[in-house]
């Protein structure tokens, strides 16, 4: 069983400078809402920027994970320096 | 001309195949199934991958997909990926995307459900299409 917290850290890990938001909508560990915003996204096609995000859960979309539903982005702006 | 043409590719809308006898030996061997996929691809300019048909989707993103190209009233093609599991292995091996819905216009992958709804919202979608 997978928790949103786990798949987010599994986005996270793969795209340097991602920033993921993973929510379990159905209570059931097994269909998710992701949103992502990673500066590697940056001039890259929808298709690109969701297979990056395929990739790093290869091999748990159709198993753990049975519906993935997929929001991606590039940060509007360069994030403030802190 | 109707809003949804379901169009079956016959090679892949076959009935299921028999579980092979003996575990298939990996090697470069060109699928049928894989070369029947790219045919349909290239010879449709508007082709969804789904799960069921336009008329009886067996899952709620292949309906709302098809739901989508209906209301731009674009033809296209409609392969079912259930009958034969290897429809679903080959294409997602071709398109690197492991999930269906997939549409496909002139030859490109468009995308899955997420982005055939966003493409629909902003309008891209019917200027991609038509």
């Amino acid at each position: 069983m997978l928790s949103a917290e786990q798949i987010k850290q599994r986005i996270e890990a793969a795209i340097p400078g991602a920033v993921a938001e993973v929510e379990d909508y159905t209570g059931t560990s097994d269909h998710f809402h992701a949103s992502v915003t990673a500066e590697a996204f940056a001039g890259l096609s929808r298709v690109q920027q969701h297979q990056l995000v395929y990739r790093a859960l290869e091999g748990l979309l159709g198993g753990a994970i049975h519906a993935l539903a997929l929001k991606t982005q590039a940060p509007a702006t360069v994030p403030p320096v802190p | 001309m109707p809003a949804s043409q379901f169009d079956p590719i016959p090679i892949l809308n076959q009935e299921p195949a028999p579980a092979p006898a003996a575990p298939q030996a990996p090697g470069p061997e060109p699928s049928p199934v894989r070369a029947a996929i790219e045919d349909a691809i290239s010879e449709h300019r508007t082709i969804l991958f789904m799960k069921g048909t336009p008329e009886a989707p067996a899952c709620g993103f292949s309906a709302r997909t098809v739901a989508i190209l209906q209301s731009l009233d674009v033809p296209f093609a409609a392969v079912d990926v259930l009958p034969d599991p290897r429809i679903r292995q080959e294409l997602s091996a071709i398109s690197s995307w492991p999930t269906i819905p997939q549409l496909f216009h002139a030859g490109e992958l468009i995308g899955g459900c997420d982005i055939v709804t966003e493409m629909h919202e902003s309008g891209e979608l019917a200027e991609t299409l038509v």
